[in-house]
């Protein structure tokens, strides 16, 4: 046990306990109900100093199925210490509780610890928060074609492909490092180990929901965390590594399609120079005599201008693809709506976990109480055959 | 449980929690919480026990008198005054010598059809090859 925190206390965990040695029977937890309670107080720290509330979470889930079935065993133990006692006594005690009593008695009993569980494990359990971001997604015209157009065609997956996109890790490792997860959830679950980062994304993309909007280019990311503000910040974190990767994307494609044009814009402009030589000597070849009527003259004067003609048309397209390269790489992915920090936790849900619970509840309660009813009735059937007048 | 005292083979093979609870003791006096680390520690995490399953087990060995409550401190000034402190009995340092050796036996046998190698120490519940 840490030294430090030899005197930390658990007082809801202690007191949950505590409340579940009453399904021992009396005799054991006077025996050792104190003794049992101080070794779960003494477990707790250690658990507490290991990896704090996930330390607690792992403890409850070890020690309640060894409460439930010793306390079983004990019952049982104490039971047969009773039978025992009933048989030596013979016919003063011959038909003890009837089986409709023992019924009542074990419906309650079962009923009750395993109420009791669910209520236990449900406050146990950490408390989740999920924070939503909202985007617009949309299609880079320039691969797919605008609507309308003759190259344009329609991919149904599109919207599926950019969830594994968000997924990736191409999006989340930004992500993680700019709210330096690899730290902040090695301190919270690994004693302060700092992560790799493929632990952290593995634990990312465990936490993130993505989910579209139906009938539109909508998507809500959403995070679930136990600190409210990181399950927002993680949010808006993964919607704006998201944005930010498209418009990169977007961007190196466009400057491929740049560099081409701008490749064939300079050799244009090569062409002309030289169609302009031809066109200058021709014309001093002519002297200035009869020029108009120099038929060399004039197919080269109309090549010349044909060659202009295509080189504006070049050096338009290549402002419009550098233009819409910096406007449209903006706007395929717009943030409609920030995450905000959750008000209200999302899990658990106490009253589907404690509904669930009462309904298990009963359901065993049934069944075991049954059981007990029927072994009591034919204890008592034997026993009354034995006393019976020869 | 039967009675050990002039038998202690009556009451072989030991529960895995039996067991290692006895070959805790038998490493000195331990009160529960110093029995539960001791178990988690020598089987590398394997056997981490519940107070339930500790102390359920801790009150059979009594009954059986294969161990009783101790009245020295090993770790009296560090110690809360309430824990209890247990020791084996000679009947229960005699069972938990018998089970080892049972176990010996069956690694020996295990050697002898050369199914574990001699520097196997995973004879014990829980341990690992």
């Amino acid at each position: 046990m840490n030294p430090e925190s030899r005197g930390q206390r658990f007082p809801s965990s202690e007191k949950i306990y505590g409340a579940l040695l009453r399904a021992y029977p009396p005799a054991h937890r006077v025996a050792y109900g104190d003794a049992m309670a101080q070794l779960f107080r003494d477990q707790c720290r250690d658990a507490w100093s290991e990896s704090k509330n996930f330390g607690l979470v792992k403890l409850w889930l070890r020690v309640l199925p060894d409460l439930v079935s010793t306390s079983i065993m004990e019952r049982l133990a104490a039971l047969n210490e009773r039978k025992t006692m009933s048989d030596k006594l013979g016919n003063l005690a011959a038909f003890g509780p009837s089986p409709k009593a023992i019924f009542t008695r074990v419906f309650i009993a079962v009923f009750l610890m395993v109420v009791i569980i669910s209520v236990a494990v449900t406050y146990i359990l950490p408390e989740t928060f999920a924070s939503t971001a909202m985007i617009k997604i949309d299609r880079d015209d320039s691969n797919t074609g605008k609507p309308g157009s003759s190259s344009y065609h329609y991919d149904p997956y599109f919207m599926q492909t950019q969830f594994e996109i968000i997924l990736s890790q191409s999006v989340l490792n930004p992500v993680i490092e700019k709210l330096h997860l690899n730290e902040t959830w090695g301190k919270k679950y690994f004693a302060g180990e700092k992560l790799k980062d493929v632990e952290s994304y593995e634990i990312l993309k465990g936490r993130l929901s993505i989910a579209p909007v139906h009938n539109t280019t909508l998507a809500k990311i959403t995070v679930y965390s136990e600190d409210r503000l990181e399950a927002a910040q993680i949010a808006n974190a993964v919607a704006e590594s998201y944005r930010t990767f498209r418009q990169k994307v977007r961007g190196e494609l466009a400057e491929k399609g740049i560099a081409v044009l701008a490749s064939q814009y300079e050799e244009e402009s090569q062409r002309i120079k030289t169609a302009q030589g031809k066109v200058e000597a021709l014309r001093q070849q002519a002297g200035g005599a009869n020029i108009e009527t120099s038929q060399p003259y004039l197919t080269a004067q109309a090549e010349l201008q044909q060659m202009t003609d295509s080189h504006q048309f070049l050096n338009t397209k290549l402002k419009a693809l550098q233009l819409d390269a910096r406007i449209q790489g903006q706007t395929l992915v717009q943030i409609v709506d920030p995450a905000e920090p959750g008000k209200a936790p999302v899990k658990p849900n106490k009253t589907v976990n404690i509904t669930i619970g009462a309904f298990v509840g009963i359901f065993a309660a049934g069944i075991i109480g049954g059981l007990a009813a029927l072994v009591t009735s034919n204890i008592r059937k034997r026993r009354q055959s034995a006393n019976a007048p020869a | 449980m039967a009675n050990p005292k002039t038998d202690p083979e009556s009451l072989l093979p030991l529960t895995p929690a039996v067991f290692h609870i006895l070959l805790s003791l038998a490493g000195g006096d331990r009160h529960g919480y110093a029995i539960m680390q001791d178990v988690a520690e020598s089987t590398e995490g394997q056997i981490k026990l519940g107070p339930g399953t500790l102390y359920g087990t801790v009150k059979r060995l009594l009954e059986a008198q294969l161990i009783e409550e101790s009245d020295e401190r090993p770790d009296a000034h560090l110690d809360d005054e309430r824990r209890r402190y247990y020791r084996l009995t000679g009947v229960g340092e005699r069972v938990v010598r018998a089970e080892a050796q049972r176990y010996a036996d069956i690694v020996a046998i295990a050697r002898g059809k050369k199914l574990i190698g001699k520097t196997a120490m995973a004879w014990l519940p829980g341990g690992t090859a």
